[in-house]
């Protein structure tokens, strides 16, 4: 069902291993190289830039490539636009595949511009075909599910795995929605129960051996899944969808237990995250945090914007330094110490740009029409969720 | 990875008896690493407390006073940069790590401290007059003294920033800053200087080994920034035989960076050079296809196009294992 070659992904692994094995020197680098040519990889995978400037350029040629296509043959109007656009998707799909089997492309920015392009082109022109009669967003958003869950299983793309997750939790949403008006009072209680039950299910899977070519799809669920857990009994959030959903703007019925679930849920993620030493939850929880601060903020004025500001900011630079302080020396598991693997981050120098971009410009107030040559590019697509 | 799997390995003579007994020790795990999360929260704190304290200030300035608050200001940068010529190590033109955890960002502080103190007065009380480009000078040298003294990469940038500030400032002055219209041909052709300052810099703190590892950021900008005001310089000039100068620059400028990014293996500046150079020529192809305003030259368009990013792949994949293999 993957369409990359198993063996080879399989032996990115195991170099892999033996990479971390390397680095505690645990082994040497000769029998690393001997070990290296027994497990070969035959993978065509350039470093980050030359993905990005793949990629760039694969979005050129298809984008081209299509227009030259219709600008020759739909202008004569044979096929409608739903049907024209699909048939460009297999077009991009079948050159995605050919680049595959025969260049042996794995994450080289061809592969991943090309599996976006042919998803796009496919649920776009799908859409087209639904909007022509009513807007049915709940068969668009199952039609999403599929193609993504498809192209997750056979390329592993956790980009793909995360729209697919998404798109089933959209489904279950317009499908409840759909009920009536019991639908509309148990909708987030479904979510909630939809969102826990994918998680475990995850969670289930996860280290099967058969399935360890998906270990960053399933991340990606696990992401998905913990966000869509604590979105679905947000208070703000649940007021806003119920006012919309019943067209009135009264105060939501159970208002303290969603008040709890926005203020609980990150708490808990937090001590889940440092209880299993799971990276993952942790940022997501400290994201929840700032959420549920703000949530609070839309409701409650209590204090004027600068207090508030430089009580927050006192707050977690308080929080910084206690952290600093209790973690001086490792302790259980957790370390201060910056990862040893080469990080794209330092490579790009990524800090000094952040804060040339924030605070490069605080200086005289006249400045501000001569930003010419300071940081315009900003880290490009560095940011990318990997 | 299991035992079973180490066991094969020694048994096809792969590893060492000593390696596959130091695999097969019970492995300890190691400690998750919270850096960037804390560095995160450091920085989201200091932008929310500075963010604070300065609409504060705002708000109350009636109450407060002018002086009251440059005061505080500058007892924040003076603190600051005490604090920092105090614990800092002893100055070298090699890298020079960090004391502690917090000496980059009390310095960054500090920094913006002082150029907000500057700023401030000019702003205030008019210490320089209307000498923009005094105002404008002080600061940066500042800067600049500050990032090569404590080794400071974020404040190295700042500077850089700051010179471009100034060099904009000190060309056009009043029309800039006035009428907001100023003359755009001057201020390219000011960029292309700063561009060349830039590169300059790089080049020399490459080959004199001064603060090497500086080497980037002026590299950085100073790329951009000449491709972008060469660019810019083209289509200003757009009908006159300027243009061609501005794009013989531009190519110069792209051969030279072929041969440093090859020197020093860098895949980034090599794709930079790809995609700007790709980008001045496709705009001359253009420019000649649509002389001729027919069908024709539009088809044309779309196989230019589909050619020639087909072909920047090849080349891009060819520099990728040049850089690899070299």
């Amino acid at each position: 069902m993957i369409a990359y070659n198993k063996t080879w992904l399989n032996n990115l692994r195991v170099l892999a291993v033996f990479k971390g094995n390397l680095e505690q020197g645990r082994i040497t680098s000769e029998e690393f190289s001997s070990i290296s040519a027994v497990y070969p990889v035959g993978f065509y995978t350039p470093g980050f830039f030359a993905r990005f400037g793949l990629a760039v350029l694969t979005f050129v040629i298809v984008l081209f490539g299509d227009g030259l296509l219709s600008l020759m043959f739909w202008v004569s109007g044979a096929v409608g636009p739903s049907g024209w656009i699909v048939f460009l998707a297999l077009l991009s799909y079948g050159s995605l595949e050919l680049m595959i089997h025969t260049r042996h492309h794995f994450r080289s920015g061809v592969d991943d511009a090309l599996l976006f392009l042919s998803a796009f082109q496919v649920i776009a022109g799908v859409a087209i075909f639904l909007y022509a009669g009513d807007e049915n967003y709940l068969a668009l958003s199952f039609i999403i599910f599929l193609v993504t869950l498809f192209l997750t299983i056979r390329f592993l793309d956790t980009l793909m795995a995360a729209v697919c997750v998404a798109s089933l939790f959209s489904t279950i949403y317009l499908g409840v929605e759909k009920i009536g008006a019991i639908g509309l009072t148990v909708i987030p209680f479904v979510m909630i129960i939809a969102s826990a039950l994918v998680y475990l299910a995850v969670m289930h899977v996860k280290d099967d051996i058969a399935l360890n070519n998906y270990q960053y799809c399933f991340v990606a669920a696990q992401v998905i899944c913990l966000l869509t857990f604590y979105a679905a009994g947000n208070y703000y959030i649940v007021q806003t969808l119920s006012n919309e959903l019943h067209g009135t703007t009264t105060p939501i019925a159970l208002a303290p237990f969603f008040w709890a679930w926005t203020f609980l849920v990150p708490v808990l993620y937090l001590g889940f995250g440092i209880k299993r030493k799971d990276i993952v939850t942790l940022r997501i929880s400290l994201l929840l945090i700032a959420a549920a601060a703000l949530t609070f903020r839309t409701y409650y004025h209590i204090l004027p914007v600068d207090i508030m500001l430089t009580l927050s900011g006192a707050i977690v630079l308080g929080l910084v330094y206690a952290i600093t302080k209790y973690l001086k020396h490792p302790k259980h598991g957790f370390t201060l110490e910056a990862p040893n693997q080469a990080n794209l981050m330092d490579d790009l120098k990524i800090e000094s740009l952040v804060v040339a971009q924030t605070f490069g410009h605080t200086q005289t107030p006249q400045n501000d029409d001569a930003k010419f040559g300071g940081g315009k590019f900003g880290g490009g697509g560095a940011s990318d969720g990997f | 990875m299991d035992a079973e799997f180490y066991k094969t390995l020694f048994d096809d003579g792969l590893i060492s008896e000593e390696s596959f007994n130091k695999l097969n020790q019970p492995q300890q795990h190691p400690d998750l690493s919270v850096h960037w999360e804390v560095r995160t929260l450091l920085y989201v704190g200091v932008v929310l407390l500075t963010g604070g304290l300065g609409l504060a200030v705002y708000e109350n300035i009636d109450t407060i006073g002018h002086t009251a608050v440059l005061t505080l200001i500058g007892l924040i940068a003076a603190g600051c940069f005490i604090y920092c010529f105090r614990t800092t190590k002893p100055f070298s033109w090699d890298k020079v790590s960090a004391p502690n955890a917090y000496f980059d960002y009390i310095l960054l502080l500090g920094s913006i401290s002082l150029v907000s103190f500057i700023g401030y007065w000019q702003f205030q009380y008019h210490i320089f007059g209307t000498d923009y480009g005094l105002a404008t000078l002080i600061p940066m040298l500042a800067l600049f003294f500050t990032g090569y003294y404590f080794d400071h990469l974020g404040i190295l940038s700042m500077a850089i920033a700051n010179l471009a500030v100034w060099m904009g400032v000190s060309v056009t002055p009043k029309a800039l800053l006035l009428q907001n219209d100023f003359d755009k041909g001057t201020l390219t052709n000011t960029y292309i200087v700063l561009a060349i300052v830039l590169l300059a810099a790089a080049f020399l703190t490459d080959r004199y080994r001064l603060k090497k590892h500086f080497k980037f950021s002026y590299q950085h900008y100073g790329v951009h920034a000449g491709y972008i005001s060469l660019l810019a310089g083209y289509f200003h000039y757009y009908d006159g035989y300027l243009a061609a100068v501005y794009m013989l620059a531009l190519f110069l400028l792209s051969a030279l960076l072929y041969f440093d990014a090859m020197k020093n293996k860098s895949f980034y500046f090599l794709l930079l050079m790809t995609l700007y150079t790709y980008f001045a020529i496709s705009c001359l192809v253009m420019r000649m296809l649509f002389l001729a305003a027919t069908e024709g030259a539009l088809y044309l368009a779309f196989f230019y196009f589909i050619g020639s990013a087909l072909a920047l792949i090849f080349l891009l994949i060819h520099f990728n294992k040049k850089l690899k293999t070299a």
